[in-house]
């Protein structure tokens, strides 16, 4: 159902009792309460901000940075909301196009070509002590990483975040056709990997 | 023959096995985020430009244009220098005509210009004769006092 939060970006109940978006909107006008509201936005999104985030750059140190500057910019341009779209598409929004510029930055930066950017995440990725042993996940994640940055983004969104196409769509300002072909080139492309790189 | 790998077959997670980030970072994230809000705030209300957020980017420059533009043309008006060449409707209406048609007015027509000329011009009209005399008055009247009274000057 369009404009229900799924199950993976629905916030858990915890203590204090986290306002619903158009209460946190609603304070965010008032500039006495403006800080507060924010602040009840940020504790609400910062995970999912954050992991959403840190599968596109993978390293924590990147995706503290741009966290932190997602909300930056939320807090900017949160006055021109105009909730014709779910808050927290909207966020993911923004924090998807500061993955991708991100990453596009950093291959201009060094003049790297897709495949090199790719093999650095991946690197740090198999310095990670969490995938250490576990072989299949760690070819999994390998041939992920090898998909381009805008298909991985879609991959991610549907395969992990277990997103509607719907919302895929707002966020990644594409059609749910297009979007339903990508993810399914990326599966076959992340099967045929992992089938050709995995002892039997 | 190799097992092919499905990924529906895969136990899927809700994420990558990626490190947690530091203990209590997302206790300090929010902190660290809020921190940061002010300078932007004050950044922006610094230059009182808030307003201009909500302006189409196309208008914005625009209107940077129209203010260097208007900056040129109000240092312009008031640096307080005269022009060199006061705008007189006599000095208007001579530099209407164009250089070669005076001269060769005065070439053929044995009109010609005398020092009494020069002296009665600059004595009526100093700005005038500045314009294209380049000397004082004081300078002009002490070099035709100098000459002799019947010479005269031709241009």
């Amino acid at each position: 159902m369009p404009g229900r939060p799924t199950a993976a970006l629905a916030a858990p109940a915890r203590f204090p009792p986290r306002l619903e978006d158009h209460e946190i909107l609603l304070k965010f006008q008032d500039p006495a309460s403006r800080n507060l509201a924010f602040n009840q936005l940020v504790r609400k999104y910062q995970r999912k901000v954050y992991w959403h985030v840190r599968k596109m750059v993978i390293d924590h140190a990147d995706a503290d940075d741009l966290t932190q500057d997602v909300f930056v910019k939320v807090w900017k341009h949160l006055e021109n909301f105009r909730q014709d779209a779910q808050l927290f598409t909207w966020i993911y929004r923004i924090a998807t196009n500061e993955c991708l510029n991100f990453l596009g930055s950093k291959r201009r930066k060094f003049l790297l070509p897709l495949n090199d950017v790719g093999a650095e995440l991946a690197a740090k990725m198999e310095a990670d002590p969490a995938i250490a042993g576990d072989a299949i996940e760690l070819k999994l994640q390998q041939a992920i990483l090898r998909l381009p940055d805008k298909q991985r983004l879609v991959f991610n969104l549907r395969y992990y975040d277990e997103m509607p196409y719907e919302q895929m769509a707002e966020v990644t300002g594409t059609s749910v056709g297009a979007l339903k072909a990508s993810y399914h080139h990326a599966v076959k492309k992340v099967e045929d990997y992992v089938t050709r790189n995995t002892d039997e | 023959m190799k097992p092919s790998f499905k990924l529906d077959a895969h136990p899927r997670r809700p994420r990558p096995l990626l490190s947690e980030p530091p203990a209590g970072y997302f206790d300090q994230l929010p902190m660290q985020i809020m921190a940061r809000l002010p300078q932007v705030e004050a950044h922006e209300t610094a230059g009182g430009g808030r307003w201009l957020a909500f302006l189409p980017s196309a208008l914005r420059t625009s209107l940077a244009s129209v203010a260097v533009l208007g900056g040129f043309v109000a240092s312009f008006y008031l640096s307080g220098t005269p022009p060199l060449v006061p705008a007189t409707a006599s000095t208007a209406s001579l530099d209407a005509v164009p250089r070669t048609e005076l001269v060769g007015y005065l070439l053929t027509s044995e009109a010609r210009v005398e020092n009494v000329d020069l002296a009665v011009l600059t004595a009526a009209d100093p700005g005038l004769a500045n314009g294209f005399l380049h000397a004082s008055e004081d300078e002009l009247n002490d070099a035709l006092d100098a000459q002799p009274s019947d010479d005269t000057t031709s241009l």
